[in-house]
């Protein structure tokens, strides 16, 4: 579904992914873990389009279509989806007219018919309830008076709306409590289907105890230094990052 | 004479002239105050950038033109298409259709006679000057009362509680360039409440159209009145207005004022008087400037009585090399104690060419008051914009989502659905194609 091929990128002239080589299949849940710095978050917003990153080398392809010719809005309509780290407050953006305009213009690319209003309020209670957030949204900007867990909740609850094909969320667990975490955590298992694919970007180890990831990736100094199964995981929370540095700052290792 | 150079433009020279010609046809109580007024402007000249309430804007490219000062004619069936047309959609209310300057009663639809007085003002001079004996020295009022012709005087009996607002329909129709001083008097009557919504239409052929309009406005003791004020012109109109409003204790006055994209000079000034205590001032504005255009609002709320509140929130949108004025001043005298003030101006820039001015002025002598400004000027938030587009709305719509949502806060106020509508549909309509990137 995904393939990432010797990925560079520089922000305001410096270099921070430096040749990410990565292939992500439908049906496959991958986790990007690595130090503060490493390039994990780049990542996700080279993906997603954001403006202030240069690509200056290499390639990503979404099921055969070129995402870096593309602009953020089509990238979203061709699938991809990125839960942001920092969710943006918008005041004066209604919640459901921004919900709304978002699911109809990908309806529109998908060649999907317009939801009456009906169809899509019983979408959103369906989907709210699939991951288990409660916030009011009717008559509330977006993000507005969400706290920190809220937001990311609401991150996952756009996520279900949108049914993207592949799905980057961007430490979707930091700043959650346990109860939040198992909360987000069981929202995106009920998502996952043999169709779409998930990057989770994190940080910890313990977003990987509720979301099993088929694969683990080690970010570091903007490349890929490690990848493996869960294990991989377990073996970075007993080691720590250091190891990982030391061996990679040593040997130079490439993928 | 030396300065009179600066003000001797040809629509001056005209001026004097039709005064001299016609101006004295006035009789009764009226002659004096008109000649008084004339004297005044002559001596003054149109208002120029070295005076500071007027640094900004410059009347001077405006007042090159010949103009003349009679309408146009238009025909019954043609009128009553526009009066069609201009209808609010879906807004219930009464209607009063305004042509030329000059009352169409037998076009309108009023609330009952025992609820609301119109008249002519062109009959009523006598009334409409008084209680504003005292003009000021403001050169474009004294010009207006110089010259005013037609004009409604518009009165809401004691305790009428209006079940539906009034819109007024201010049609303007011009063969040749024309300038139009319309002069209007509304009395809010004690305990009465009413709600005025003015909307203006122009008929022309590629001519040009200066209006300098004056209103006059009295919110007697516990009585409420909202003002609408929505400003759709085209290019080739120059707008100077004038609104002042005197406000009796315990009542509340709201203003509403839409400047859409279109005429190359609007100037607004709103003035409100706090005669008496315990009274509550509202003043929203937003305005949107589009390519060459020139909008420039001046307020100015006067508190001289204990326990009143105001709030003031203006909001602009500048598009292309488009130009705004923004003076809020707030004025509290020493016996107006507990005062609350607040006003709030915000500015969205959408172009590397535009123009803002803005400027708060609070001038406060009572010392226990609660008062306080801001203001803002800023462009789109990057981190914003990317949010939306992340969620595959496209560039323009997340623009007009983001233009929305800094308009938010003066739209929501408006309290009839099929107004607010209205007010965002002309919004768009006039905006089409200014969403895309600017660089």
């Amino acid at each position: 579904m995904l393939s990432i091929k010797n990925l560079h990128a520089n922000i305001e002239g410096k270099e921070i992914l430096k040749g990410i080589n990565l292939e992500v299949n439908a049906g496959e849940v991958h986790a990007i873990m690595g130090p503060n710095g490493s390039g994990k978050s780049s990542l996700a917003s080279v993906l997603a389009g954001r403006e202030n990153y240069e690509v200056t080398e290499g390639e990503v392809w979404l099921d055969g279509k070129n995402v870096l010719d593309m602009k953020p809005e089509e990238r979203a309509r061709e699938g991809v989806f990125l839960a942001f780290q920092y969710p943006v407050e918008i005041p004066g953006v209604s919640n459901i007219n921004f919900l709304r305009t978002a699911l109809s213009e990908i309806r529109t690319h998908r060649n999907l018919p317009a939801l009456s209003a009906k169809e899509f309020l019983k979408l959103t209670k369906e989907k709210q309830q699939l991951v288990e957030f409660e916030a009011k949204l009717a008559n509330r900007s977006l993000n507005q008076g969400f706290s920190g867990g809220e937001k990311k909740r609401n991150e996952v609850f756009q996520l279900a709306m949108l049914d993207p094909k592949l799905s980057i969320l961007d430490e979707t667990d930091s700043g959650l409590d346990i109860d939040a975490l198992r909360i987000v955590s069981n929202g995106i298992n009920k998502l996952r289907s043999a169709d779409n694919a998930f990057v989770l970007i994190t940080h910890y180890q313990r977003l990987l105890e509720y979301i099993v990831p088929d694969f683990v990736h080690v970010l570091y100094n903007g490349q890929i230094v490690r990848s493996g199964t869960k294990e991989l995981a377990l073996e970075l929370e007993e080691k720590g990052y250091d190891w990982l540095k030391e061996l990679h700052d040593n040997e130079s290792i490439n993928k | 004479m030396a300065m009179l150079n600066e003000f001797t433009t040809p629509l001056y020279n005209q001026l004097i002239a039709e005064f001299e010609k016609s101006g004295a046809d006035t009789s009764g109580d009226i002659l004096d105050i008109r000649k008084n007024a004339f004297e005044l402007f002559k001596a003054k000249g149109f208002p120029t950038t070295k005076e500071e309430d007027w640094k900004f804007t410059s009347l001077k490219p405006f007042l090159n033109d010949d103009y003349s000062f009679n309408a146009a004619d238009l025909d019954a069936d043609s009128l009553n298409t526009v009066i069609a047309q201009s209808l609010v959609p879906d807004l219930d209310a009464y209607y009063l259709v305004v042509l030329n300057g000059v009352i169409q009663p037998e076009l309108s639809v009023l609330p009952a006679k025992d609820q609301v007085t119109l008249q002519s003002l062109h009959n009523n001079e006598a009334v409409a000057f008084n209680g504003f004996k005292n003009i000021g020295d403001n050169a474009m009022v004294a010009l207006n009362t110089a010259f005013f012709k037609g004009g409604y005087y518009l009165e809401v009996s004691k305790n009428t509680v209006l079940d539906k607002p009034v819109q007024i329909i201010n049609i303007y129709t011009a063969k040749e360039n024309i300038l139009f001083q319309p002069r209007n008097v509304v009395v809010v009557n004690q305990h009465a409440q009413a709600e005025l919504i003015e909307t203006t239409v122009v008929l022309k052929e590629s001519a040009l159209l200066f209006v300098n309009s004056v209103s006059q406005l009295i919110v007697k003791e516990n009585a409420q009145l909202k003002q609408y004020k929505v400003q759709n012109n085209d290019t080739n109109n120059r707008i100077v207005s004038y609104n002042h409003i005197n406000q009796e204790r315990s009542s509340r006055y709201d203003n509403f004022t839409f400047c859409l994209p279109g005429a190359e000079l609007i100037r607004n000034n709103l003035e409100v008087t706090l005669n008496g205590s315990a009274t509550e001032t509202h003043l929203l504005g937003l305005y949107l400037v589009g390519d060459h255009q020139l909008t420039d609002n001046h307020t100015l709320i006067h508190h001289k009585f204990p326990n009143c509140d105001s709030n003031e929130i203006y909001k602009g949108v500048l598009l292309k090399n488009g130009k705004a004025v923004f003076n809020g001043k707030v004025f509290v005298e020493r016996e107006a104690q507990k005062t609350n003030a607040f006003q709030q101006n915000n500015n969205l820039l959408l172009s590397n060419n535009a123009t803002v001015f803005a400027k708060p002025q609070l001038e406060i002598y009572a010392d226990d008051v609660k008062c306080s400004h801001g203001c803002t000027v800023g462009q789109f938030d990057p981190e914003s914009l990317f949010y939306l587009r992340s969620r595959g709305i496209s560039e323009e719509s997340s623009r007009k989502l983001l233009v929305e949502a800094f308009m938010f806060d003066v739209t929501e106020k408006i309290e009839h659905d099929a107004l607010k509508e209205y007010v965002q549909s002309l919004i768009y309509a006039k905006m089409e194609n200014s969403f895309l990137s600017v660089v």
